[in-house]
């Protein structure tokens, strides 16, 4: 039985590793292209959102390569992602291939039901396989988050451009090719070791903006024109609240206890928005008034008609005493100059408000140097 | 007297008669928005961010319209009215949307309504309403009675006796279910607050019947039929209103008729994908011809007009043949 699942950024090197563990093959879907995208479009409804078009172009071209099986997460009480599996399954029949469609149904019974979902797919492995591949799985997601945090700070300060992304990109090839915990391990240290390393200007006090908005246009490079590094290049220190490691750890285990990892945003958002609607659009309107004072600004990706983060867009100008925010619109008719340039807009307005901001403070006749160029 | 204000969009189609019954029961005076019009829908669209979706925007013109003449907005948060199937975001996030959006809101009545959660009976909710109101000259639970079964009326009327909710909401003179000399009979679907609003869908309804249709509406099918056809279709439902579309398209689809119309907004998230698996079912050998016009605020009424005529003669050819 071989199986595939879409791309969502890098994820595909956990489940390769976590499918490998127990003895299943995982087709993995050409890397997200341009080629990808205009199969999804031309095979998709007209006014679906992105990841629905991304995720059937990365299918059709798993199914030509011989795909049998197809993950797709579903459930209800999502926002239309639910929805994917049962208009990509009939879409796909109608083109003429045969599969099996799997939804994941993740929300409704936690980890037990990925185990049960593994043990299916494998035909039957012991349960203490798929915990230790599963393990092994999670902890390859933790390293390249962990990673990613340290490029975020590195890229905003590094003299020569371009280190850290290459050096990121040698990393996540590591953690692919690593086969036991151990090498792992050394793989993480290595490169942070590494990336610690990059020659950087220490002088400059780079501005620092959060990341926001729908969880698989933030998380997929592809989606977002590589956001993070533009920014990057702009000098700016990206940090983000989505992190898969961090998600998975909540949504798998500790969510079954009441524990959330979101309630402080969540309370952040109370006055503003009552209830969850769905998706990511609570967290938009929460986290740039939990971050203020912490971030100058916050970038806020949404796909085009994302129903909550229409919601977000809408209730956002009225929350007094937030962080500035960009949002930015995905869809197949984005382009990277028009996203560039919109970018360079808000980070110099960014540096505007807070030399302006330095400026109230200073002691008189103080000057203050700072990072734009 | 309290007034409260019900705005003309949305659920309003559904749920009227159940929301001001209760609220006349509680005392209070029920104030609606007039009908949708031009200066409605750019007040409501000026509001907005644009990617919303048209019935969005028309609400929102509705409450601006009803700002200072009402004490109260009633917009409850309708989450799930059946297990495990849960709302379009919008729904879920209206109040706090209206609020957020338009200037000198009234306070709005905001009850979460979920059976998911256990919310099983009307009843917590509608004590929840009335702690808002002072002061109370009749129970709750009386009031929500009788709203009920006004409620059950008008479900009642629409599926036996074809009436269609524009008329038994304006209290006209049911013209449906007159109707029988016509040659054909073309099923209308899609959500009620699409297909009901006269201006954003240009009288759909009677423009069908000058050119010689006999209308059928999701309502008169009766929601068992519904149900059934979104089992027929999808299987288990995914969204609260999936029996306006995929319900009712899979039942007028094999029905006796002779043609579907299915109107949808632009941008509607449910829609987007709701409407392909619909015309995918309707690419089977023996299913009913199916036109699907998408709306938004920028709808022509020539272009929706050429539209319908083109596809009403096609039905109207198919019908002689058959009964040829």
């Amino acid at each position: 039985m071989r199986i595939t699942i879409p791309h969502i950024g890098n994820m595909y090197i956990a489940f390769r590793s976590m499918f490998n563990g127990v003895g299943v093959e995982m087709v993995v879907p050409p890397p997200t292209s341009k080629k990808t995208l205009s199969l999804g479009v031309k095979y998709s409804p007209e006014f679906v959102c992105l990841p629905f078009k991304l995720t059937l172009g990365n299918f059709i071209e798993a199914l030509d390569m011989g795909a049998e099986v197809l993950i797709q997460a579903g459930g209800p009480g999502l926002c239309r992602y639910g929805y994917y599996a049962r208009d990509q399954e009939k879409i796909l029949k109608d083109l003429g291939y045969s599969f099996e469609m799997v939804t994941t149904e993740l929300f409704e019974s936690k980890i037990v039901g990925v185990a049960n979902l593994a043990k299916r797919l494998s035909n039957n492995a012991p349960f203490t396989r798929i915990a230790s591949a599963m393990r092994f799985g999670m902890a390859k997601i933790a390293a390249m988050d962990d990673i990613e945090r340290t490029v975020h700070q590195v890229r905003a300060r590094e003299l020569q451009k371009g280190t850290a992304t290459r050096l990121y990109r040698e990393a996540v090839q590591a953690i692919d090719d690593a086969q036991d915990g151990r090498t792992l391990k050394s793989v993480t240290k290595d490169y942070t070791g590494r990336l610690r390393a990059v020659p950087m200007n220490t002088e400059i006090e780079p501005l620092i903006v959060g990341i926001m908005g729908e969880f698989f246009i933030v998380l997929d490079p592809f989606s977002n024109m590589d956001v993070e590094i533009e920014l990057g290049k702009l000098g700016v220190e990206v940090r983000r609240s989505a992190y898969v490691s961090h998600w998975l750890k909540f949504s798998l285990f500790l969510n079954a206890f009441g524990i959330s990892e979101k309630d402080r945003i969540h309370q952040a958002a109370q006055p503003y928005l009552k209830r969850d609607v769905g998706g990511d659009g609570w967290e938009s309107i929460g986290e740039p008034i939990l971050h203020r004072g912490e971030y100058d600004g916050m970038v806020h990706l949404a796909p085009f008609t994302c129903m909550p983060e229409i919601i977000a867009q809408n209730i956002m100008p009225t929350i007094k005493d937030r962080l500035p925010v960009l949002t930015i619109t995905c869809d197949e008719q984005m382009g990277r100059s028009g996203m560039l340039t919109r970018l360079e807009a808000f980070v110099d307005l960014l540096w505007k408000k807070r030399t302006s901001r330095q400026m109230e403070r200073a002691p008189e006749g103080r000057v203050f140097s700072v990072g734009l160029k | 007297m309290l007034r409260i204000g019900i705005p003309r969009g949305l659920l309003y189609y559904q749920y009227y008669p159940l929301w001001s019954t209760f609220f006349q029961e509680m005392g209070m005076e029920v104030v609606t928005s007039n009908p949708t019009s031009k200066a409605i829908m750019a007040a409501g669209s000026a509001r907005m961010v644009a990617e919303t979706c048209l019935p969005v925007k028309v609400y929102c013109g509705h409450v601006i319209e009803l700002v200072g003449k009402c004490d109260y907005l009633f917009i409850p948060a309708i989450r799930s009215i059946q297990k495990n199937v849960y709302n379009c975001s919008k729904f879920l996030g209206l109040p706090d949307l209206i609020k957020a959006v338009v200037p000198k809101c009234p306070p709005i009545i905001d009850v979460d309504i979920d059976v998911s959660k256990g919310k099983v009976s009307l009843h917590p909710s509608s004590y929840e309403i009335g702690r808002w109101i002072k002061p109370r000259p009749k129970r709750e639970k009386e009031a929500a009675k009788l709203a009920w079964e006004s409620h059950l009326a008008y479900i009642k009327a629409m599926e036996s006796e074809m009436v269609s909710p524009l008329e038994y909401l304006s209290g006209q003179k049911p013209s449906l279910a007159s109707q029988g000399n016509e040659h054909f009979t073309v099923a209308l679907i899609g959500h009620p607050y699409n297909i009901y609003d006269e201006f954003i869908t240009h009288r759909i309804i009677h423009r069908l019947n000058t050119l010689g249709a006999r209308v059928v509406l999701p309502e008169m099918a009766g929601r068992d039929l519904l149900a059934a056809g979104v089992v027929k279709v999808v299987g288990r439902p995914y969204w609260t209103y999936e029996d306006e579309i995929v319900g009712a398209g899979g039942h007028y689809l094999d029905a006796d008729v002779d043609g579907v119309v299915a109107i949808v907004s632009f941008g509607c998230g449910p829609d987007s994908t709701m409407i392909d698996v619909v015309q995918r079912y309707a690419r089977r050998p023996g299913a009913r011809p199916l036109l699907t016009l998408t709306i938004d605020e920028h709808t022509g009424e020539a272009g929706m007009v050429t539209r319908l005529e083109a596809f009403l003669d096609m039905v109207a050819r198919k019908a002689r043949r058959r009964s040829a």
